[in-house]
């Protein structure tokens, strides 16, 4: 059976940037993914660039998607431009979706 | 260490919106008035009240809307500041959409009349000053994006304050020895100051966004800012003390300014993780290429004797294949932006959503902007020529490019 860390990082996989069309896990926003034994999730991530005009959105979409999973309770995301996002921080999968 | 970051700054995007759909009516309607006209322009005759109607609405209608529109939704981006007030906004798009569209309207029908609405649309103009001034004062860290648009916004109050001068000389012969360099002081402050400093200072922004580019240096803008605004500068005193080594220092110093921020966006995106760019985008960045060597064009031309005959075409050029393409270029990446913003922003997370891309049609952008710079050339060698029938092909396809570029940004809000 899937833990419900897995099933968040599933979830978060159907949050794309709409910019470039790439989910927020391969971008590497995603800095930490945490649940407690109550369920409750704490997400801490960024955006590519600080003053992201996408900002309030993508964040938004990632509270969505994982308030859509059955078994949660409260979901917490935090933004944070510390450490910022480098490209190192995205997958295979992302940097082939931009054509690297 | 991680520092929680929690405020958004997204403007309601109605404001945005409101400013970007009256201004592509007001340039479907200009394109129309030239259109309905083309035999006066063919002829030569650009002093009438619709050509002065067309010329207002595509100016101050469509560009000037269009980068009011954008600058509320760019600012908070690019300044990390929400707008001091949206409601004022709002107060200031209708103040000014009234102001415009009756001005125009007056310039067609009854030209003397169009005294009150035209203080109508400086009142709206002066309010979204007043808007960007309060906003712009509260961001934490000024930058050099700031030193850009604040000069930028400096340049649009005087290229007003010049042009209500102009009036206002013509009509009681105040400073009528000067009136030919508050002319071209109008002229230069309102293109290469407001525009051109409002684009460059927004594609530091927008550039290394769309093409995802990252790791680049930026200290190349403090020169180009140095080098374009001391033009600027410079250039605006020859006009008054007639000193034509002053023209030329300051005309080079423009292009040193134009070049070097050419050569800096291009590092940008050889930094760019986004292989393959929108073509859209990919026509923002030509435009900058063609301002390069405009510059360049009416530098050189500085040294030939045909130099008065020759600024007449170049600003046209310069008009169109810098500032229209690159306003044209960001519109399709702003417009479904926006629309999406307002449709679907609420729906991310919770279903499929559609990406920006998906929005628009780009497989006509290249043929539209390809045939669009054609017809600009087309025109711009007519006038040079005084050929009438590549003059009047020109404009019938240029006029008619615009409106199909009008409506396939109006299609995305069927999306």
């Amino acid at each position: 059976m899937m833990i419900l860390k897995d099933k968040v990082i599933e979830a978060l996989k159907s949050v794309y940037d709409p910019e470039l069309n790439i989910n927020v896990v391969d971008l590497g926003l995603i800095y930490y993914v945490d649940v407690t034994d109550s369920n409750d999730v704490e997400v801490t991530m960024t955006l590519t660039t600080p003053g992201c005009p996408l900002h309030d959105s993508i964040t938004r979409g990632v509270r969505y998607s994982i308030e859509g999973i059955e078994e949660t309770r409260n979901v917490e995301v935090n933004l944070v431009w510390e450490p910022a996002w480098s490209p190192e921080k995205m997958t295979a999968e992302g940097l082939r979706l931009l054509g690297r | 260490m991680m520092l929680p970051q929690t405020m958004g700054s997204e403007t309601n995007s109605k404001l945005p919106f409101s400013f970007i759909i009256f201004s592509l009516i007001a340039l479907v309607l200009s394109q129309i008035l030239v259109l309905v006209n083309g035999q006066m322009v063919v002829n030569g005759i650009f002093r009438i009240p619709a050509i002065w109607s067309a010329a207002h609405l595509l100016v101050l209608g469509w560009a000037l809307m269009v980068a009011m529109g954008a600058m509320y939704q760019l600012v908070p981006v690019a300044f990390l500041t929400p707008i001091w007030n949206e409601k004022f906004g709002f107060i200031q798009f209708f103040v000014t959409a009234i102001g415009i569209a009756t001005f125009s309207w007056m310039l067609y029908i009854s030209p003397h009349n169009a005294l009150i609405p035209g203080i109508l649309m400086l009142m709206g103009i002066l309010m979204f000053l007043f808007q960007m001034f309060m906003t712009m004062r509260k961001q934490a860290k000024p930058n050099i994006l700031t030193a850009f648009v604040g000069s930028a916004l400096v340049c649009l109050f005087l290229t007003i304050f010049l042009g209500i001068t102009l009036i206002y000389s013509l009509q009681t012969g105040f400073a009528a020895a000067y009136y030919q360099a508050i002319f071209k002081s109008h002229l230069l402050m309102g293109v290469t100051g407001w525009f051109t400093l409002l684009i460059f200072g927004f594609s530091y922004k927008m550039v290394p966004m769309f093409s995802l580019s990252h790791g680049f240096p930026m200290v190349q803008a403090r020169y180009v800012y140095g080098l374009y605004v001391s033009g600027l500068v410079i250039t605006l005193l020859s006009f008054f003390n007639g000193n034509p080594f002053l023209l030329k220092a300051g005309f080079f110093l423009l292009l040193a300014g134009f070049s070097v921020f050419s050569w800096h966006i291009s590092i940008i995106i050889k930094k760019r993780l986004k292989k393959k760019l929108d073509h859209s985008f990919t026509f923002a960045l030509v435009a900058i290429g063609l301002g390069n060597i405009i510059h360049l064009a009416a530098f050189i031309s500085l040294w030939s004797n045909q130099n008065s005959a020759l600024i007449g075409p170049f600003i046209y050029l310069y008009l169109l294949l810098w500032i229209v393409l690159s306003i044209m270029g960001y519109l399709y990446k702003i417009v479904p932006f926006l629309w999406w913003t307002y449709k679907y922003s609420k729906e991310i997370g919770k279903k499929s959503v559609p990406s920006l891309k998906e929005m628009m049609n780009e497989s006509i952008v290249v043929p539209l902007f390809s045939l669009f710079v054609i017809a600009v050339f087309a025109v711009f060698f007519s006038i040079f020529f005084e050929t009438i029938l590549i003059f009047n092909i020109g404009q019938f396809v240029l006029s008619s490019v615009f409106i199909l570029i009008a409506i396939s940004i109006l299609k995305v809000l069927k999306k």
